[in-house]
């Protein structure tokens, strides 16, 4: 879902960029400009590499990223809602900026629908926001979005479910590589009992899709994605497929040496997804086809693993290391 | 129709009941707490409730012999009871019409709760809370 901008209410860029996570004393890639704006109560958007945070009076009332889908998205994927009543919302109460009222006064959703379903969407997109980068973040005021108050959070809390996040992702498989690279199956057999929503994940992962492609062609939340994603991992059911290409023919260009040797969540900055591999499930686009071979080719490196000992070695160390 | 607020406000007439919340089990995450918690921290006590609400609607045990599919992708389990020697605890599965993983959380004084009549209307509520 697309921010569409709207009119500001002056004081653009009062806040000058800053290079938040490299500054000393920081907390590990939170954000000491959002304490400040939750501080000062501020309104409007504040925008990091990684995606963007809506604020009103301090609080959190919206995020977006693109690593995990938007509310259209999560709203019309399993037909809790038409993507004509979507849009007809969207064109309805867009302009007010209360689309989530509208779609609730009007009988389309029931208004815990939207609570549970916009408040998972705010806080899995301020999970991915809030992610290490090293790029500027800045703050533009007076900005709101346009879906309109749900159920404002505090900055606190936000802060304290995407720490709290990072540990759990590290307590299930301490790799972050699979967080962001594009996804293979190992040649490992998989257990008959994988939980279905695992499963789901599975049978996406074609050596092309990442998890933000993954979560998008289901209509699930990305962090759900990455939790599976991770199990997977950790299962050594999936892996990524720089890794299997990497085990055949070492490409440097495929992979960071530094991210293979210090596996940590934080160690490894995640690189925004690319935003042609994200529209991969629905839009096939010119590089399709040779996507399509490299995958095959990784598929089959997967497959043949000439030196399975070296994935699993890889493994047994990463875990030992994360003891 | 009612919010998660009105939701969790609703499981607190009920008699004896001690604190309720709104849990996703993947992530951990409370969306909405009311009244006490057993440890005094409903985000810690979401955390560990969402483990076992993931295990219960994961494993094949707990499912029916029939019907064990997620249709819609929601979990074959309706509810987890826990007793002890002071409080239950009922974990109602909410099934929506989008991908989540969310559950009721209600927490219960034994003295004074009235399980049987808890866990009906934690089912109500799990349904009102989506379909309004």
């Amino acid at each position: 879902m697309e921010a569409t901008p709207l009119p500001e209410l002056g004081r653009p860029d009062l806040v000058p960029q800053a290079r938040e996570d490299l500054r000393a004393g920081a907390p590990p890639g939170l954000s000491p400009m959002l304490s400040r704006l939750a501080q000062e109560r501020a309104t409007g958007v504040l925008t990091r590499e990684r995606g963007v945070l809506y604020l009103v009076e301090g609080q959190v009332v919206h995020a977006e990223s693109p690593a995990t889908p938007g509310l259209d998205v999560l709203l019309t994927s399993r037909g809790a809602l038409g993507s004509e009543g979507w849009w007809e919302a969207v064109s309805q109460a867009g302009a007010e900026r209360r689309v989530g009222r509208f779609l609730v006064d009007s009988g389309r959703l029931a208004a815990g629908a939207l609570e549970l379903c916009h408040l998972g969407a705010l806080y899995d997109a301020a999970f991915f926001t809030l992610g290490t980068s090293s790029g500027p973040a800045r703050f533009r005021y007076g900005v709101a979005h346009w879906i309109g108050p749900v159920r404002p959070v505090s900055v606190d809390a936000v802060e304290r479910e995407t720490l709290r996040r990072r540990a759990l992702l590290h307590r299930i498989w301490p790799d972050a590589d699979t967080d962001t690279a594009e996804l293979v199956r190992t040649d490992r057999a998989v257990d008959a009992v994988l939980p279905p929503r695992q499963r789901t994940v599975l049978d996406q992962v074609d050596g092309v899709r990442t998890v933000a492609d993954i979560s998008l062609v289901l209509g699930r939340p990305g962090f759900h994605t990455l939790v599976d994603v991770r199990r997977l991992a950790a299962a050594g059911i999936v892996t990524t497929r720089a890794r299997t290409v990497e085990v055949r023919e070492p490409q440097p260009a495929a992979s960071d040496p530094s991210t293979t040797s210090t596996p940590s969540t934080t160690s490894a900055p995640p690189t925004a997804p690319d935003p042609s591999t994200a529209a991969v499930s629905t839009a096939p686009d010119p590089a399709a086809t040779e996507r399509a071979a490299r995958a095959a080719q990784a598929a089959e490196a997967a497959q043949a693993s000439a030196e399975p000992d070296v994935a699993l070695l890889r493994r047994l160390r990463d875990a030992l290391e994360a003891l | 129709m009612p919010g998660i607020d009105e939701c969790l406000l609703e499981a607190m007439r009920l008699p004896g009941a001690r604190g309720a919340s709104v849990v996703d089990w993947t992530s951990g995450l409370a969306l909405g707490t009311v009244g006490d918690s057993p440890n005094g921290d409903h985000e810690a006590t979401a955390a560990e409730a969402a483990e076992l609400a993931r295990l219960a609607a994961e494993h094949k045990a707990f499912a029916p012999e029939e019907g064990a599919d997620w249709s819609g992708g929601q979990p074959p389990v309706e509810d987890l009871i826990i007793s002890n020697r002071d409080s239950y605890h009922v974990l109602r599965f909410v099934r929506t019409t989008f991908d989540s993983s969310v559950f009721l959380h209600l927490w219960l004084g034994r003295s004074d709760g009235n399980l049987a009549l808890a866990r009906i209307r934690l089912g109500e509520m799990a349904e009102r809370l989506v379909v309004g």
